[in-house]
């Protein structure tokens, strides 16, 4: 057995993987810390792996962490320096927080799982990105390989060539400061959203934004790509996330846009500073998608591939997707459903699985979406006395809970799910999600609003069969397996009833998702579309700033907490007292 | 506005300091083996979760009405329960802690937590509604001290109400010693910072001079590179 492990910069995780390359078992520290993008060291999931899997630490045979701690902090160190004294305050963080970053891995390791310190191994930031989305690629050879983050262990953006699993060959790399996701991540802060947890505020923002405008023309001049180097350029002195802890933005930036917003001030469509904050958030966006752009072009130019893998946190940014399949050379593009720094665990495992095995037999299956296994516990002991305090059981058997949902959800009501395992990335898929009739205004707006508390500029995803979908969506080939895990966005059919869905985004697109056969989605859509319900919105079962449910009592909290009345659950379908 | 910038950490910390305690209750809820104490534990997680809101709350409204440039410091950041302490690195208090600790803990803390809502109560004004609000916070911790002190003379019932005093005392202490702790380190951080700088200014100096091109990885095989490297 292998253990990958991320932790110390991002959300922390750990993954399982075995000797026959299968993925086991995956999980996020949030899930089990409650504390959204908790990056310390995972020792609850990996003693959740250990405990739900019956394993010792003799059982493992290589643990690999998933960036080269050193070399993350002496880049850091390395381009502060050249800014002194400017970046005297960041240097001064850097050093007195020496022992608190990446590289007290072994130690940690050292302290929490005595044994496993001998058996680390370490990866390379985007090697770990590149093998996560490998492992959900088919074809598992000749495969191009894009990585954009904010930063790795050495770069901000990189191509690899994939002649198989055992040859991956870096072809080019855009070294930090300059950074895609960095850059949006400021002008995230910029806008008064909380780094690494608003960057899809501003894409959801972006739609209501005009790319002709004056700011969005500003900010889309912020970066660039140069054509006769083939490098992304950017005025650096509009960005202090190189020189400084706590600001990513210089004060010449605010010169260009005007102040910075506060962060405490409710953004709503038709305010006085709404328009210019969707304008900027449009610049941003249009640059991401000309980046992105440009670096799929020269990836093509210098690998052949008319396939790519992407991954990376800038591979988060679904409404660019669309937009990269329209390339003419883009056959297919893969996203991991987790393609941020925490799956990077899942890339880790295989990595030392593909270390450990000589290289004579390699096998990676393509993991499940729900790879999580729940913790070995009594849920219907523990939860008994909650249950009959606060909730009543409307139907205890399986198939007449299902039925029995499809029902409420046929009436306009929401119901919340805590089906078997979770979810791998962060977007739910049904099994930890909020769902309710997606052509229904009145029940989308209220999980929108009244449940969730979401910004009023953000839409919700619609869940749909792939046969429903080709009705109103005009749905891309090159990246049909990204619909499957709410990776990307696509374009309502023209002069389509689609447009007028309540989960339809103010630019005429909708970030779908396609169900996978014989999962929870599919079961309730299958007991739905009799009833004529054959779209679901689709949400996340959490309560805004939390992360999403992990096990029962996460659910029966989040319905005490709201107004969440139904909760489908494997003990069958609950309805919260009144 | 110099009433904000006062008031605005206090209402930081508080939210902070309720939310860390739902997440310890919640902890809590998932690790016991009795269901019945599973029901406690888990009301006892939604009021802290409920209290964190109506904090987060008056948060915002007084982050509203401060400068961009301080409304900016006091943005919640989850992982901040960690950083801040709120949260230990060595886990929630149940994974540390004997059963009756715990208990006696959380007996202890509500009490104490009431008296310095008593504070925040003076500041935004009994007869306001956000007075209202800290009062019924306020009998929300008030019950949760009854309810862990009739749960702890229920499973030991051999202690005397004198032992629980003892706890009490001890805790107060703790709290006071905490207090004191982070005064004299941050006095202690005021005091060193300038030699932190200059130590960070000369190890700067030589980091200037670090070529980090040898270790680029371009036209090489990820896969060959050591992997007992950290470089």
């Amino acid at each position: 057995m292998f253990i990958g492990v991320t932790g110390y910069n991002h959300e922390s995780s750990a993954a399982l993987v075995d000797r026959n390359g299968v993925l086991i078992d995956f999980c996020r520290e949030e899930s089990l810390s409650r504390i959204k993008g908790d990056k310390s060291f995972p020792r609850r999931s990996i003693n959740k792996l250990l405990d739900s899997n019956n394993l010792k630490i003799n059982n493992i045979e290589r643990v690999a962490f998933y960036e080269r701690p050193l070399s993350a902090f002496l880049h850091i160190v390395k381009e502060a320096s050249l800014h002194m004294p400017r970046s005297l305050d960041l240097l001064t963080h850097q050093f007195r927080n020496f022992n608190r970053s990446s590289v007290s891995c072994f130690l940690d390791f050292a302290k929490f799982f005595k044994g496993l310190e001998t058996k680390l191994i370490y990866s390379d930031h985007h090697l770990s990105h590149t093998l996560t989305a490998l492992a959900y690629s088919n074809s598992k050879k000749d495969i191009c390989s894009v990585v954009v983050d904010g930063f790795g262990d050495r770069s901000t953006a990189s191509i690899s060539q994939i002649v198989d699993p055992t040859e991956i060959n870096e072809l080019w790399e855009c070294p930090y400061p300059v950074s895609l996701g960095l850059f949006y991540s400021s002008i995230t802060d910029y806008l008064g959203f909380a780094i690494n947890e608003g960057e899809y505020k501003v894409m959801g923002l972006a739609s209501y934004g005009d790319s002709n405008s004056k700011l969005a023309k500003l900010v889309r001049g912020l970066m660039d790509w140069d054509s006769s180097s083939n490098k992304m350029i950017s005025d650096m002195s509009y960005f202090d996330y190189h020189i400084s802890t706590s600001n990513s933005f210089s004060s010449k930036l605010k010169d260009l846009l005007g102040p910075a917003r506060n962060p405490f001030d409710q953004l709503i469509p038709g305010d006085i500073d709404f328009q210019r904050c969707a304008n900027i958030a449009r610049g941003a966006q249009d640059l991401t998608i000309y980046l992105l752009r440009k670096i799929f072009t020269h990836a093509h130019k210098i690998t052949g591939s008319r396939r790519f893998l992407f991954s990376g946190g800038v591979s988060m940014n679904s409404s660019s997707i669309d937009h990269l399949a329209q390339m003419p050379f883009v056959d297919e593009i893969i996203i991991p459903p987790n393609p941020g720094d925490a799956g990077c665990a899942i890339g880790a495992a295989f990595y030392c699985h593909l270390k450990s095995n000589s290289f004579s037999d390699i096998k990676i299956s393509k993991p499940s979406f729900f790879p999580s296994l729940k913790e070995k516990r009594n849920d219907e002991l523990l939860t008994e006395q909650i249950i009959f305090n606060e909730f009543t059981f409307l139907e205890r058997r399986e198939e007449n809970a299902f039925l029995k949902a499809a029902e409420l959800i046929s009436k306009g009501e929401i119901i919340g799910t805590v089906l078997s395992s979770s979810e791998t990335g962060p977007r739910a898929l049904g099994n930890r999600s909020l769902l309710c009739d997606g052509k229904n205004k009145y029940a989308v707006n209220r999980l929108n609003t009244v449940i969730k508390n979401r910004s009023p500029f953000r839409p919700t995803a619609p869940a749909m069969r792939y046969e429903i979908a080709k009705k109103f969506y005009k749905l891309r080939p090159e990246i049909i397996d990204c619909y499957k895990s709410m990776s990307a966005t696509c374009q309502c059919l023209e002069d389509n009833i689609s447009l007028e869905f309540p989960t339809t985004h103010v630019d005429g697109t909708a970030r779908i998702q396609i169900v996978k056969n014989n999962s929870s989605l599919d079961k309730l859509l299958s007991m739905l579309e009799p009833m004529g319900i054959e779209i679901l919105a689709n949400s996340s079962l959490n309560v805004s700033g939390d992360p999403t449910c992990f096990d029962l009592v996460d659910g029966l909290m989040v319905c005490s907490r709201t107004k969440l009345s139904y909760l489908l659950t494997d003990l069958g379908l609950l309805k919260r007292k009144t | 506005m110099k009433k904000i910038i006062s008031e605005l950490p206090i209402f930081y910390e508080t939210a902070h300091a309720e939310l860390a305690s739902a997440l310890e209750m919640l902890a809590a809820c998932k690790r016991t083996n009795s269901p019945r104490q599973a029901l406690g534990y888990f009301m006892h997680a939604k009021d802290e979760y409920n209290h964190a809101r109506s904090f987060f709350k008056m948060l915002s409204v007084r982050g509203k009405r401060a400068s961009i440039k301080i409304a900016r410091d006091f943005r919640f950041k989850p992982p901040s329960l960690i950083t801040k302490g709120y949260i230990s690195k060595q886990g929630f208090l149940i994974e540390k802690m004997k059963l009756k600790d715990f208990i006696a803990f959380v007996y202890t803390n509500e009490l104490l937590a009431k008296s310095s809502f008593e504070n925040i109560l003076t500041l935004v004004g009994r007869r306001t509604e956000e007075g209202a609000e800290i009062s019924s916070i306020m009998s929300d911790e008030l019950r949760h001290h009854g309810m862990a002190k009739k749960h702890f003379l229920n499973h030991y019932p051999a202690l005397q109400p004198w032992q629980l005093m003892i706890y009490r005392i001890r805790e107060t202490i703790n709290n006071k010693g905490r207090k004191i702790y982070d005064a004299n380190l941050k006095f202690l951080d005021r005091l060193l910072t300038p030699l932190y700088k200059t130590m960070a200014y000369l190890a700067g100096t030589i980091a200037k001079k670090l070529n980090l091109n040898e270790f680029q990885r371009k036209d090489k095989n990820l896969m060959n590179i050591s992997s007992n490297s950290i470089l």
